[in-house]
């Protein structure tokens, strides 16, 4: 990466490499004819990226989730902020299109791909760290106490040893992907700095010499 | 089959066709046809989903912007197998700082490389136009490391908070730094909005606040002085074997059909990218010409230029916000204009941007113990504190002849046409420097720690290494026709109604981001054709 910063997306994975060097073999016998075009009205004939994702409910255990986030997410955020982390992890799975081209980089000339659908494999982490809570500790993963919540969570992380919190498209554990979700938005980042930057917000370009506000009402 | 014409044909619709288009228009009767290989991408209405999206998953914002089958292969940093309407500056980041007098003129001043046909002075005036075509919001630097004939169209972005802050240490640190020029608007402007901060400008800027090629193409076409003809690959062009005139040029649909067309034209400009221009030029050899069109000279498709960089990440003991206006940066031309009298070459420029590297949210701690809920906020705010500063020096590499590509027949596109295959070398005199030029860079980048009282968290030179970025090169500049593909007004000297267009014609590729140069290459041509025609 080199010419401007590198935006906050997930990182890329070559899994999927198409580039160019599949000749296509339909070369079908159509008659369309070469056409004069408006290329950016609403008429143009892009097709919309947000056309390709769609909602695919992907059935996690919300009481189980709803539990993780409890223990994931910093409890000074209050139940209501946390619930709504963890709605928008859910959101952003639900809208998530496997297999969608990547934003092309620069220094690359092959066509990458995002991920396949990473939600069986959350579900299923899911719902193994409620089975080893009742193994481990004889009662559903959301009925421990917070005690025994870390407990089950810090057992389920333990093959995760960096201390990097990964892409959360790339996450290996759900936990992992809820947390990296969390810690990517604009108002995690907002507590953590103490002040309302609100990043990715579009906005007026005036005051932004300004230092940025503190957070009003005092921070998590 | 079709056909297509008019009086003035122009192979390709990036951001160079479409600001010599423009020119022409205004400057010219003659009837004006542009065909792009690929198709119109995602629309202006429909690039606040795309940013969605982007910002999201990293979903690629621009629909359909490649054709599965023509691509380059080796190195090819900074090129993308791009292919729609309006080309690589659909994704551009929109920074347009302008090359120094020295580029034009390295032979000269230092005895090393190629001076270019014309000078820092004559492109001044086409470097204006292309600001004002394109709304430049730019700070005027020191005169004497940024000379300019006029102010710039539009007010500079604002330096903010964080870059204030920067600006401050780079001051301490001996060096001189403004407001990055950019193809933002920073008022209202020929239709677009107001910049808003989005900081999606590369790679989708949802408001039109940044130049795109297509806001050109859309009010061309609105005008009916332009007519744009997309998703047809030019594959040939046909030159009378007497007189070496253009006679017409060849090519095919690329959407299913593949229907063959036939583009009759009296003048042919090719603007299609550093790699794509030479490369339809070997691909039109015939009897006459069996080394390629426009090849008298054997260097079409050799001398591809670019710059490296070197890059760090600083830690200061500064307060920064990252995330106010990421995308915007402050530059300094300082080391592009140095001198070096009887001592070694380097030129590069700088620029300094804030960075949340070192400042984000952790998994565990130092002692390996896992962060959790309100012990992992309490963490990232003691890491959150402080700052960070990202620093990049592109530095001046200077082609050697045999930086080229070849046709490769291992790769072929639909209809048997071999792709490019890219190998970037530089001249020995750069590869001499190359080692010390990389380790001055990274020396100044510690000077400039210390000067801050901060520590360097990383340096490294760009991905690829060998890779050259805003490449240039393939048709290059001359006034002899031995040396060079194109004169200096980028006419080709074999045949008199060719031209070719911005990037494939420069003989270097300076130190800074290039697509403003290519611009104002491009107009320069332009201007020229519109006195032939
Ligand atoms: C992610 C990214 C960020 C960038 N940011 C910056 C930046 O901030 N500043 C900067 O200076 N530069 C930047 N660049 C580089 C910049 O985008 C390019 O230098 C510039 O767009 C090149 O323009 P061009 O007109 O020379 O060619 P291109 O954009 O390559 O346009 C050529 C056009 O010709 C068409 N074409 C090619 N061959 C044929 C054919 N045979 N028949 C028909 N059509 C054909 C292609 O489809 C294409 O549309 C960036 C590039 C990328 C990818
Ligand atoms: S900061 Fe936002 S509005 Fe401004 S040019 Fe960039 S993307 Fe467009």
């Amino acid at each position: 990466m080199s010419d401007e910063p590198t935006p906050q997306v997930p990182s890329r994975r070559a899994f999927l490499k198409v580039a160019g060097t599949v000749a296509a073999t339909t070369v079908a016998a159509s008659t369309a004819g070469v056409v004069a075009c408006t290329p950016s009205d609403s008429k143009g004939t892009g097709e919309a990226p947000a056309a390709t994702g769609g909602a695919r409910g992907t059935g996690f255990d919300r009481r189980t989730l709803d539990a993780l986030g409890e223990v994931l997410l910093p409890a000074s955020l209050g139940s209501a902020r946390q619930k709504g982390a963890v709605d928008a992890f859910v959101a952003w799975v639900d809208e998530y299109a496997p297999v969608a081209e990547e934003m092309h980089g620069y220094g690359y000339a092959d066509i990458r791909y995002l991920p396949p659908d990473p939600a069986p494999g959350w579900r299923a982490q899911l719902e193994g760290l409620d089975l080893l809570a009742r193994r481990s500790r004889q009662r559903p993963f959301a009925e421990l106490d917070a005690e025994g919540r870390r407990a089950v969570v810090t057992a389920a992380l333990a093959p995760f040893g960096s201390a990097a919190i990964p892409d959360a498209l790339g996450a290996p554990h759900v936990a992992l992907a809820l947390l990296a979700h969390w810690t990517n938005s604009p108002d995690a980042w907002d507590l953590a700095l103490g002040a309302k930057v609100a990043r990715d917000t579009c906005r007026q370009l005036q005051g932004v010499e300004r230092k940025p506000l503190p957070l009003a009402g005092g921070d998590a | 089959m079709t056909t297509v014409g008019g009086d003035i044909v122009i192979i390709g619709s990036g951001i160079t066709a479409a600001n010599m288009a423009a020119h022409l228009a205004e400057h010219t009767t003659r009837s004006i046809v542009v065909i792009e290989a690929g198709p119109a991408s995602t629309p202006f209405a429909e690039r606040t989903a795309a940013r969605k999206r982007f910002l999201a998953y990293g979903e690629n914002p621009w629909a359909r912007d490649h054709l599965e089958d023509q691509n380059a292969f080796g190195v090819t940093y900074g090129f993308s197998p791009n292919m729609h309407v309006g080309g690589l500056a659909m994704h551009w980041g929109g920074v347009t700082p302008r090359y120094s007098p020295e580029d034009f003129i390295t032979n000269s001043l230092y005895g090393i490389g190629t001076d270019w046909p014309y000078t820092y002075e004559d492109l001044d005036p086409f470097y204006q136009e292309a600001e004002e075509r394109m709304g430049i919001a730019g700070e005027q630097g020191p005169p004497a490391m940024d000379p300019r004939g006029k102010p710039y169209p539009l007010p500079p972005i604002p330096v903010n908070y964080n870059l204030q802050q920067l600006q401050l240490w780079a001051t301490q640190a001996g060096i001189a730094s403004w407001s990055c020029p950019s193809a933002k608007a920073t008022v209202p402007y020929q239709g677009r909005a107001q910049c808003q901060r989005c900081d999606t400008c590369y790679p989708v800027c949802p408001s039109g606040a940044k130049y795109s090629p297509d806001f050109t193409w859309d009010a061309l076409v609105k005008s009916k002085r332009v007519t744009l003809v997309t998703g047809t690959l030019v594959r040939r062009l046909v030159a009378d074997a007497k007189t070496g005139r253009i006679v017409r040029a060849t090519g095919n649909r690329t959407d299913a059909s593949g229907e063959e067309v036939t583009i009759e034209g009296q003048t042919f400009v090719l603007a299609a990218g550093f790699i794509w221009s030479p490369h339809l030029l070997l691909l039109s050899r015939d009897a006459a010409h069996p080394n390629g069109l426009a090849n008298r000279s054997g260097l079409v498709g050799k001398y591809l230029a670019g710059h490296r960089n070197i890059g760090g990440q600083i830690s200061l003991p500064l307060e920064l916000y990252p995330g106010l206006n990421a995308q915007h940066s402050l530059v300094s031309k300082q080391f592009q204009r140095a001198s070096y009298p009887g001592g070694k070459y380097l030129r590069h420029d700088l620029r300094l941007w804030e960075s949340s590297v070192g400042r984000g949210a952790r998994l565990r701690d130092d002692k390996g113990n896992l962060l959790l809920g309100d012990a992992l906020l309490a963490d990232w705010k003691q890491r959150a504190k402080g700052a960070t500063a990202r620093v990049r020096a592109y530095y001046d590499v200077l082609p050697h002849r045999e930086s080229k590509f070849v046709l490769d027949d291992t790769r072929k596109n639909r209809w048997g046409d071999p792709m490019p295959l890219v190998t970037f070398k530089d001249a020995p005199e750069s590869e001499a420097l190359r080692p010390w030029q990389e380790e001055e860079l990274r020396n100044l980048f510690r000077r400039m720690a210390k000067a801050g009282g901060g520590e360097v968290i990383s340096l490294a030179s760009n991905a690829n290494d060998i890779g050259q970025e805003h490449p240039t090169g393939g048709c290059r500049a001359g006034n002899d026709p031995t040396t060079s593909v194109v004169d200096g007004w980028g006419r080709a000297h074999d045949h008199e109604n060719l031209w070719v267009g911005g990037a494939p014609t420069q003989p270097s590729a300076s130190c800074c981001n290039g697509t403003l140069t290519f611009v104002a290459v491009g107009l320069r041509t332009a201007s020229a054709i519109a006195k032939s025609v």
